[in-house]
């Protein structure tokens, strides 16, 4: 278990096996750290992590297996804590998770099931092979086979956040409880976890935020480490960092029409989390449907870890040559992009009366809903208008 | 009005009489209730909680509700009026099969609509008014055996198809409800489904429902002038789907192209059937060896399997109300409670219960749901005042059909049933 942890230090049993770090004040544990690296790897090896989140590269070049690595990611925990900045957050988390997964798809079976176990999930693991899948074309037969499985409610937990198709429940070999699952594509899941657990930090509270890092910052490593990236950061965000200002045409009001489905994406955007591949066509086809301009859709995805403006410039330009319709409604069900029931959408949830066909229609494509907003918000405009006409009329 | 308080005097007795007949469902304490009243001019009332059954039945006692509801989900503090404040801390599995929501031919016979415009009435479930055109409509839906035997079915095939087989649920933790109308809840007691979000159960409802499912990711694609289809040896849908096939090729000739020919289901031409039957034989050695897999079929394209597919699909896959499932604050009827719909008891059952159960003649006495059967015949006198009422069949005996201001006299519990539907009054 050491050697699975200094490889994978993101595993619960972090905490059991390394009890000494855990009940530590962070301060002292800075202080430690610090000192005995006296030849400054640590910190090389930190700032290596940084930059390459930062250059969109997607892989830790010295990434070691050991105990110094341990202490890497408790310390890119705590600086992405008083750090206090999404985007910057989401880099890290995207680039350690994906590394996680490389490392992942190398490890033995046997390690690989001690670190399902650790995660508490309830994989199986059988001696021999299982047949899940077979496709057969002409003479030649593809055939999955694989030794784990997983409890379907792990599975889910694991999978509901990855959209693709190919991933849901019911495309894929469930038997008796269990889901058949190549340890790849469970590593994929895995890579999941790593990500959200960077991601999740306790709430936090600014007063005390400024407190712990003043404490921190007695350690002049730290702190040096810290500016650091700061620099590193400032010096890079331009490129990312264009407003989110999607105040078009429509005028300044359009945000407010936009159903809870997009709301959720583009808040997602602004906070530069990852966006899976399918919402970023759905965004990318919704605001091409209103006629934003290039730009303005191109910037919508300047804030996310992988973002290349020469590659989404070429993407959004083939979009809008192509003009496609953004999805509907019932394949924004199926994706689980849909929001509604979450957000508790009365329009979505409901409908709308319609005068023209006496009759509650139901929305059933987002551009509706926009189109059924515009019109509440103008007939509101006017009503007011009326108002103070008679307002006036009446003084 | 009268009436209405002669029911929820009617309600209250039964509560008075059988306080046994309300079970106390787990984490009891943690749940919100909701309560219709009789007074039409309130529409719920929810987030209200109780300490125990005894302070429960006495307030359904006092009050006799129309209808009476609690959550699947469990709160910390199920009677604060926020969601945000109740404190979350699970959700019961629960899946809603309901007539209500999936066509059924008989419901042609007994659900009916008035037009809120014109004041015309008709069978059925029309998109608008024959008559003056606008879609303002006021139904009646009517309860019927064949109806309720549909629902029943699906339970079943819920059960055996899917949750146990499948989901490796045990048949220990599932408990079914009659919902006292037209439909059954299904509910899985166990800790770790509790936690599901709304977006993984979703994910449940899909596999159950067959909905989002992919052909090409089991096999089905074309290269060059062949199709491919799935396999024998692919878990889940797929095997499914294949045996489903399998029955329907073993079916006659004509009975074949009957199914094909269905207007509502595949909707085949005469040409394409009649390439489809040539190919029978075949395509039965194809899908039972598990090394071969070409679907190439004379006439047929990927689009044709496809629209071969999705009714096999559809058949396989479970009638569900999805909201019900994926919402995870929605209020559900209680065990035992009365509806105020049919004045029939929602009736708890267990796995083997259901298969021989009947709602409207049970002989089993406990798990007949028809509470105001009364021991001798007591008739009442009533006056039917809604136009077109479908028969009544219930214990073995029909009544109806009436027609708008006909004067009748029938048993009590037909009577209860009437004047609950809101169709009669007393005299
Ligand atoms: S109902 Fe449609 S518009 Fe509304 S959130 Fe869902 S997908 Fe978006
Ligand atoms: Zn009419
Ligand atoms: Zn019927």
């Amino acid at each position: 278990m050491f050697d699975l942890i200094k490889r994978y230090p993101w595993l619960p049993s972090l905490e059991e096996y390394y009890s000494d770090i855990s009940s530590k004040d962070p301060l002292e544990f800075i202080h430690e750290v610090f000192k005995s690296d006296k030849v400054g790897f640590l910190k090389k090896r930190i700032l290596s992590i940084f930059n390459a989140a930062f250059e969109n590269i997607e892989l830790i070049q010295d990434y070691a297996a050991d105990n110094l690595n341990i202490y890497l990611y408790i310390i890119l925990r705590i600086l992405l804590y008083v750090l206090d900045n999404k985007s910057i957050s989401n880099r890290i988390a995207n680039l350690y998770s994906k590394n996680t997964y490389n490392e992942l798809n190398e490890d033995r079976d046997y390690n690989l099931f001690k670190i399902y176990q650790d995660l508490n999930l309830e994989v199986k693991y059988e001696e021999e092979p299982i047949i899940y899948k077979k496709r057969v074309i002409k003479d030649q037969e593809e055939i999955f086979k694989t030794k784990f499985k997983i409890f379907f409610i792990d599975y889910l937990k694991l999978a509901s956040n990855l959209k693709d198709p190919y991933r849901k429940l019911v495309n894929n070999a469930l038997f008796e409880g269990y889901v058949y699952v190549k340890p790849k594509n469970l590593n994929r899941l895995i890579q999941e976890y790593v990500r959200i657990k960077l991601l999740t930090q306790k709430k936090i509270n600014l007063e005390r935020l400024k407190e712990l890092r003043e404490q921190l910052f007695k350690n002049p490593e730290f702190k040096d480490l810290f500016n650091e990236i700061k620099n590193l950061w400032e010096k890079k965000k331009e490129d990312f960092e264009y407003a989110l200002d999607t105040k078009y045409k429509r005028g300044k009001d359009m945000l407010k029409t936009f159903p809870p489905c997009i709301e959720e994406i583009l808040s997602k955007a602004e906070e530069g989390q990852n966006l899976i591949h399918i919402e970023r066509l759905y965004i990318l086809w919704f605001l091409n449907a209103l006629e934003y301009p290039e730009d303005e859709i191109i910037n919508v995805f300047s804030k996310l870890p992988d973002f290349d403006r020469e590659k989404t410039e070429y993407q959004v330009k083939y979009a809008i040559k192509k003009g496609y319709t953004p999805y509907s409604c019932k394949s924004l069900k199926s994706y689980n992009l849909c929001r509604a029931i979450e957000k508790n959408d009365e329009l979505c949830l409901k409908g709308y009366y319609s005068k023209t066909k006496e009759k509650q229609q139901e929305i059933y494509h987002p551009l509706r809903y926009v189109d059924v907003m515009e019109y509440r918000n103008s007939r509101k405009l006017k009503n007011s208008k009326k108002n103070l006409e008679k307002q006036n009329e009446g003084s | 009005m009268k009436d209405l308080d002669y029911l929820k005097r009617l309600f209250k007795a039964y509560y008075k009489e059988k306080p046994s007949e309300i079970p106390i469902i787990t984490d009891f304490e943690h749940r919100e209730f909701g309560f219709i009243p009789w007074d039409t001019k309130i529409l719920m009332n929810r987030h209200m909680s109780f300490i125990n059954k005894d302070s429960l039945v006495k307030f359904l006692i006092n009050n006799g509700p129309r209808h009476v509801y609690s959550s699947g989900a469990l709160y910390l503090k199920p009677e604060n009026q926020e969601m945000k404040s109740k404190e979350y801390y699970g959700c019961d599995f629960i899946i809603d099969i309901d007539v209500d929501h999936f066509y059924t031919p008989c419901k042609d016979d007994h659900d009916i609509w008035y037009c809120k415009e014109c004041g015309n009435n008709g069978r059925g479930m029309p998109e608008k008014c024959p008559k003056c055109g606008k879609s303002k409509f006021k139904t009646l839906n009517w309860i019927c055996k064949a109806c309720l035997n549909l629902a029943k079915n699906e339970i079943i095939k819920l059960i055996y198809d899917f949750l146990l087989p499948d989901f490796g649920i045990s048949i220990k933790d599932i408990k079914i409800t009659f919902s006292g109308h037209r439909g059954y809840h299904l509910k899985i007691e166990n800790e770790k489904l509790r936690t599901l979000s709304s977006d993984e159960r979703r994910e449940i409802v899909d596999y159950i429902t067959g909905e989002n499912l992919s052909f090409e990711n089991f096999g089905l694609q074309r290269i060059g002038e062949n199709i491919f289809g799935f396999s024998r040896e692919t878990l889940g849908w797929s095997q499914k789907i294949l045996r489903k096939i399998e029955e329907i090729l073993r079916k006659p000739n004509p009975e074949i192209e009957i199914i094909l020919s269905n207007k509502k289901r595949f909707n085949f031409s005469g040409k394409k059937i009649e390439n489809f039957l040539n190919f029978k034989e075949d395509f039965l050695i194809t899908i039972k060896n598990s090394h071969r897999n070409n679907w190439t079929l004379f006439g047929f394209n990927l689009n044709d399997w496809n629209k071969f597919l999705v009714p096999i699909v559809k058949e396989i896959g479970i009638e569900i109300d999805t909201p019900v499932t994926i919402d995870i604050h929605r209020l559900i009827r209680y065990p035992g409670s009365l509806h105020g719909q049919t004045g029939f008891k929602v009736q708890e059952l267990l796995p083997d219960e259901i298969e021989v159960f009947n709602p409207l003649d049970e002989l089993n006495e406990k798990l007949d749901p028809i509470v105001f059967e009364s021991d001798k015949f007591i008739t009442q006198k009533l006056e039917i005042i809604e136009s077109n009422i479908p028969a009544t069949e219930m214990k073995g005996e029909t009544h109806g059909p009436y027609s708008q201001g006909e004067i009748i006299e029938v048993p009590h519990h037909i009577a209860v049933f009437l004047l609950c539907k809101g169709v009669a009054k007393t005299i």
